[in-house]
């Protein structure tokens, strides 16, 4: 992408990993379980919290990357495409009385349906003039939540969930699970992305969007596919939202914490690799945890900018990228 | 000069880290203290009354502690800075519960902040006194939830009732008002009880419009409100916009004979010193003021206390609005827990139930929603404001009450927009 200046871990040997795939899930469902036999024998809901809050970044950033990282398009609409997962949950519990799982089906499809619709219109934009449309369209969304009363408008939706769901212990646990596996399969698609053509296409998009097209990469359709990508990743990461605090009402939905986090997770953990926003979020979204529960709370955000402004000196290409260097 | 190496910074972080980790949000006073916990808005948007909510709790925490504590127990509070972001909520709620183990819970100030931690408390089954919610309980139907706020549980019915009751005892009766809301859910609330009660009353609404709480500039809004020439004119909103929507009416000299409402800023310390006489015969909504007719039994002292500390812990200086409701909420807590004898909750929930509660706000009793039995809406006046000097304040005269009438210390002044 012309004007593109992302710091960028480089590309692993595709051919490959590509051939990798079974080991890798069995990998991530290997550590999923383990993670959630732990936490279960520990007992204690406030690990099923925290590790929902570190989970939905994994899914946020790794849906950031998918775009911003393979394809060079940073887009900074992050909390725009999260709240519209989180407001169709809500829609479609109020219309139909559906719970959870199928607001996650939902949020899909609206968030695709967003994030194609969003690309066909602003991917003529490059470099900085995409990013302050990604920008707009987290305000135009805000703007049409806050005026939709059927979702609550300005006043917020409560959702009053049910206290238990069985076999679980409580629903904070459900809750964890859900976004656990959501966070596998999210972190499965974006290295299925990076290790097939259709990643390479996004990487040649990336490194120069005219020789690429020049050799035949359809770039608009692969910028499509990407961002309908980024788009339902990111909804699904928003749609359980609603049902973790009861209540949402949109300044908390469209929070600038999600749109920071998503680009600052992925470009500390390296961006452009599946493993970077991983290592991104698990980092920085463990540190605010602790930071809300320890020193004190308002330094979250002092926290993300520091560790930015760090890694942009120390470490441009990210973690990934400083272990790649050193080696 | 010394070099540090890279081992002795590496002690000094983790020295630094216990140090800061250390307070903890938490103040052990002996063994086995009662635990209370709570979020609370430190930091964000609410925290001017989130902090100042903290030194009402901790002032009633000393009071306490120098009687003896509860059920022999010297009392500890637990919070932690919620950052005024709803999200952070749930999770801070199970820390409290399952990690700290506190004993009772109670909330953080305003709705936003109470709707999230409701689904955890509800799931532990705790009884939960919360401080200014609106209409929270609506949802979720928790029968061990009490709440402090005087809008009770019908805030439609109720919240503007004042300001029309007073309206219509104008020499001319009005026929028309404009409603202005804000674009959230306690100034839309606000609203909706002006716009229903306005119809019942075959009140004509000439302008009924909401505004993005994003909005700076009110000169456009309140000419248009000039140009409909309503008779009243009531509005339902936040500090910021307050101050400019006060602004903006003192620029344009916009005159009615009752102009206010619902707007929350004027009861704000802060407010009233940058405000000064924009404020005269401004006619609004309040839960507190220093008038003979509210000196209950407890209150000078508390806000003695208050004010003493209240310069050096950079928080509203007069203490005239919600920090009394703060150090009440406690107190129903501490009536509680005496009475009951014991920390079960089902027995603590009871009695918040069939009892009154002699508090520094006066006595109370909860509904069966758990909001205030009877209902104590205020509606002020500012009188005679000259200058944004506060020690006016601090005595009875500057906030005159208008309603409800067994709390009522002055007249009517109209119109709103002539000076003192």
């Amino acid at each position: 992408m012309s004007g593109a200046s992302l710091p960028l871990a480089p590309a692993p040997a595709m051919a490959a990993s590509g051939r990798r795939h079974l080991p890798f899930w069995l990998g991530a469902v290997g550590v999923a379980v383990l993670l959630f036999v732990a936490l279960r024998a520990i007992g204690n809901d406030y690990g099923y919290f925290a590790g929902y809050f570190i989970l939905q970044y994994v899914v946020l950033a790794t849906a950031w990357n998918i775009l911003g990282g393979y394809a060079g398009y940073v887009n900074f609409g992050a909390a725009g495409f999260m709240a519209a997962g989180a407001y169709t949950a809500i829609a479609l519990r109020k219309a139909t009385g559906l719970d959870l799982l199928p607001g996650i089906a939902a949020a899909a499809t609206v968030g695709a349906l967003l994030g194609l619709g969003t690309g066909y219109l602003t991917l003529r934009l490059r470099g900085v003039y995409f990013s302050i449309a990604t920008l707009c369209l987290a305000v135009v969304l805000q703007t049409l939540v806050v005026n939709w009363d059927y979702v609550g408008g300005s006043r917020g939706a409560y959702i009053v969930r049910p206290r238990e769901v069985a076999p679980f212990t409580s629903y904070g646990e459900y809750l964890f699970l859900v976004m656990l596996v959501l966070a596998v399969l999210a972190v499965g698609i974006a290295r299925t992305v990076e290790v097939t053509r259709l990643g390479r296409g996004l990487q040649a998009i990336r490194d120069n969007e005219r020789a690429a097209e020049a050799v035949g990469v359809p770039t608009l359709r692969l910028k499509l596919i990407a961002t309908a990508l980024c788009g339902a990743l990111m909804a699904v990461a928003g749609a359980p939202l609603p049902y973790y605090s009861g209540y949402l009402n949109p300044e908390g939905a469209f929070s600038l914490a999600y749109a920071v986090n998503a680009i600052a997770m992925p470009l500390i953990g390296g961006a452009g690799t599946w493993a970077g926003p991983v290592i991104g979020a698990v980092l920085l979204g463990s540190l605010q945890q602790a930071a809300t529960v320890t020193i004190s709370s308002a330094l979250n955000l002092f926290i993300v900018g520091w560790m930015l402004v760090i890694f942009v000196a120390v470490a441009p290409r990210g973690i990934l990228g400083w272990f790649r260097r050193r080696r | 000069m010394t070099r540090m190496t890279r081992r002795a910074l590496g002690r000094l972080a983790a020295g630094a880290t216990v140090l800061a980790a250390a307070p903890g949000l938490s103040f052990a006073q002996g063994s086995n203290p009662l635990r209370i916990g709570y979020s609370m808005s430190l930091s964000g948007g609410l925290a001017p009354n989130g902090r100042s909510s903290l030194l009402a709790h901790r002032i009633w925490q000393e009071d306490v502690n120098a009687r003896g504590g509860i059920l022999g127990r010297p009392v500890e509070l637990v919070y932690y800075d919620d950052q005024s972001s709803p999200a952070n909520v749930p999770g801070l709620y199970t820390k409290l519960l399952d990690v700290d183990r506190v004993d009772m819970v109670t909330s953080s100030y305003a709705t936003v902040m109470i709707a999230p931690s409701m689904p955890v408390v509800m799931q532990r089954n705790m009884c939960y006194v919360t401080l200014l919610g609106a209409g929270v309980n609506e949802a979720f139907k928790y029968d061990r939830y009490f709440n402090m706020n005087v809008t009770g549980d019908d805030i439609r019915a109720n919240y503007a009732k004042g300001f029309l009751d007073v309206a219509a005892r104008l020499p001319t009766p009005p026929r028309s008002i404009a409603i202005l809301a804000v674009d959230n859910e306690f100034a839309q609330k606000a609203a909706e009880s002006a716009r229903y009660l306005s119809k019942q009353r075959g009140l004509r609404i000439v302008y009924d419009r909401s505004y993005p709480p994003t909005t700076v500039d009110f000169t456009p809004t309140l000419r248009s409100i000039q140009s409909a020439r309503p008779d009243l004119i009531f509005i339902g909103s936040y500090p910021p916009d307050s101050n400019g929507i006060l602004r903006a009416a003192s620029e344009l000299r916009i005159t009615a004979q009752m102009f206010g409402g619902g707007m929350i800023g004027p009861q704000i310390a802060a407010v009233q010193a940058q405000l000064g006489p924009i404020l005269n015969n401004l006619v609004t909504w309040d839960i507190y003021s220093p008038e003979p007719t509210m000196d209950f039994p407890g209150i000078r002292a508390f806000q003695e206390k208050y004010r003493a500390r209240a310069v050096q812990e950079q928080v509203d200086v007069l203490g005239n609005y919600l920090q009394p409701y703060a150090y009440a909420q406690m107190q129903v807590v501490e009536q509680a827990l005496n009475r009951v004898g014991k920390l079960d909750q089902a027995a603590l929930a009871k009695d918040m139930h069939a009892s009154t509660f002699n508090t520094v706000v006066g006595d109370i009793r909860f509904g069966i929603h758990g909001e205030w039995a009877e209902p104590r809406n205020l509606l002020v006046q500012f009188q005679g404001i000259r200058d944004g000097d506060l020690e006016k304040y601090k005595k009875p005269g500057a906030k005159v009450i208008l309603f409800p009438e067994n709390l009522k210390s002055g007249e009517l002044r109209i119109p709103y927009g002539v000076p003192a």
